[in-house]
């Protein structure tokens, strides 16, 4: 008859529970290292294999790329089209010089659904001008900075005990 | 004159824009006052016609395209894929790779069942454990990111293997999640199987019966709720299932009320899968021998394995190419679809959406 009450003393029991809700616009989430985010891509590295746009099931890589002198390739364009990439991974694993990787950002949201066209300018800084890499970056500045501080603090504070007792030794002697 | 009043029938369209269909899914439903006549489910809504986009990729590509069948189950989809294709080819799998698959697995099994629970317990009217799966939840989907890299299309299994093995500390993580879960499945059982309320909406409400289920070849719980004895884990051991202990769950009379609390059974038989297979897991490579262009032997190949709604089966007609000629997916929650009608007929309209998510449908894979 009362099978609800034991019920009830479940919902009780979860009211002194932590929230676990993440206010996300402004704290963002930190993802493991093998997130697939949106992509980035290094030009210097890429040798214009074309094999990730072979691989990529939905075609949204198109490149192109030209020979110089010595016979060797360079990139010219690189652009994904963002409204079809399903983010699958497939063409950073089929990479052979690690071209292209893929970042902890995840916001796509535009306007317009041309500017999800992103070229090589966008894909080689997407990595540091979005996403939370700079907040990782300034965290990282500040922990170093504080480690710093605190090696300082303690070098410090050793020669002043050093000094101190330097000094009492000096004032037993005097 | 006749003393019976006259009344007109009304057709009313369930969905497809409605919360309980957790989908695009319609249902045309005939009443007579409270009672249904008859109901007619317009499927199709979520079609991006998969398996003719499969005909044009190779075995690799194909793999992505699975996670979005049945997206909360997507470790099983990704496997039903390349179990098919690797009994194609008669490969090898190395024992390390076979025992992260298991786990992965019977993870996103639980992940599966526990938003069950949460979706159909809101779809009675119940918010709070809704909000608490997905606490549980949110620790498998985690594990998942750090193996996988993703929260939902995970894109994991590769012909021959897996595509990662586990980050350092993953196995330990899920070590540590299973007695977590075992205490919060106790928690779920005080929390929802003993009330009232919830137990006379649910008992003898949607029973199927026996012959029922088999004629309209229903697999996975909606079949065990019956009492039939038949997962395909047990009665037609593939992958490393054998070396496991772990029970099969059936109740005996089919109503919704089994069908809710086989879930619940389940993510025990699980979790203990789960502890077998990371406690025993060796080292050793994570991907076979695998030739770098896959390409099946011309001829027809079905295995299937147990989802988390009921038999996943891949079906696959090759010509010898890379690419499938006629790639199939017997999808369980289409199947299991089909005897909707049946059940509703004669029910009140208030018990239609007890019975429909009590099925258990996934519009992605439904609609495939």
């Amino acid at each position: 008859m009362f099978g609800f009450l034991k019920g009830l003393s479940v919902t009780f029991g979860q009211m002194t529970k932590k929230k676990l809700t993440l206010q996300y616009p402004e704290v963002k989430p930190e993802w493991p290292e093998r997130f697939r985010g949106i992509h980035q891509f290094i030009p210097e590295h890429c040798i214009v294999c074309n094999q990730c746009a072979r691989i990529c099931p939905t075609s949204c890589i198109s490149l192109s790329g030209n020979r110089d002198e010595n016979k060797k390739m360079h990139i010219d364009t690189y652009d994904i089209n963002f409204e079809i990439c399903i983010l699958c991974d497939l063409c950073t694993e089929v990479c052979p010089t690690e071209a292209i990787l893929m970042t902890d950002q995840f916001e796509l949201a535009t306007y317009s659904r041309d500017e999800l066209y992103k070229d090589i300018h966008w894909l080689y800084e997407n990595h540091v001008k979005h996403g939370n890499y700079q907040q990782l970056q300034a965290a990282k500045v500040q922990a170093a900075k504080e480690a710093e501080e605190k090696a300082k603090a303690a070098e410090t504070e050793k020669a002043t005990v050093e000094a101190s007792t330097a000094g009492s030794d000096k004032g037993g002697d005097a | 004159m006749s003393t019976t009043l006259r009344s007109e029938e009304m057709i009313l369209n369930v969905g497809p824009q409605h919360p309980s269909t957790h989908g695009v899914f319609r249902l045309v439903v005939t009443l007579d006052g409270e009672q249904i006549v008859d109901a007619d489910p317009v499927v199709g809504y979520l079609h991006r016609g998969t398996e003719k986009l499969a005909e044009g990729l190779q075995y690799t590509q194909i793999i992505p395209y699975t996670d979005r069948l049945d997206y909360i189950a997507a470790m099983l989809n990704n496997y039903a894929l390349v179990h098919t294709v690797e009994h194609a080819l008669d490969l090898e799998i190395p024992a390390r790779a076979e025992h992260l698959r298991i786990l992965v697995m019977e993870l996103n099994r639980i992940a599966s069942h526990l938003l069950f629970l949460g979706t159909y317990l809101l779809d009675l009217g119940a918010m709070s454990p809704f909000l608490y799966v997905f606490q549980e939840r949110e620790r498998i989907v985690q594990l998942f990111n750090e193996i996988s890299g993703a929260r939902l299309t995970y894109n994991y299994m590769r012909v021959g293997g897996v595509k990662w093995d586990a980050p350092p500390g993953w196995i330990e993580k899920v070590r540590e999640f299973v007695p977590f879960m075992r205490e919060k499945v106790k928690m779920y059982d005080k929390l929802i199987s003993g009330n009232e309320i919830f137990l006379h909406r649910v008992r003898g409400i949607g029973v199927i019966t026996q012959e029922d289920a088999l004629q309209y070849s229903l697999s996975g719980i909606n079949l065990r709720s019956t009492g039939i004895r038949f997962d395909l884990r047990k009665n037609r051991t593939y992958s490393i299932y054998d070396q496991f202990d772990f029970d099969m769950v059936t109740a005996e009379n089919g109503d919704c009320y089994d069908r809710y609390y086989i879930h619940l059974e389940e993510i025990r038989q699980a979790l203990n899968i789960v502890e077998q297979a990371a406690a025993q897991i060796p080292d050793g490579p994570v991907l076979g021998k695998v030739p770098k262009l896959i390409r099946i032997p011309a001829g027809e190949y079905y295995t299937s394995i147990e989802g988390a709604r009921g038999e996943l089966g891949v079906y696959i007609v090759s010509d010898g190419k890379d690419k499938p000629y006629r790639l199939k997916f017997r999808r369980p929650s289409f199947v299991n679809l089909q005897i909707l009608r049946k059940m509703l007929i004669g029910q009140s309209m208030a018990n239609l959406i007890a019975i429909l998510g009590a099925v258990n449908i996934v519009l992605g894979e439904v609609d495939a």
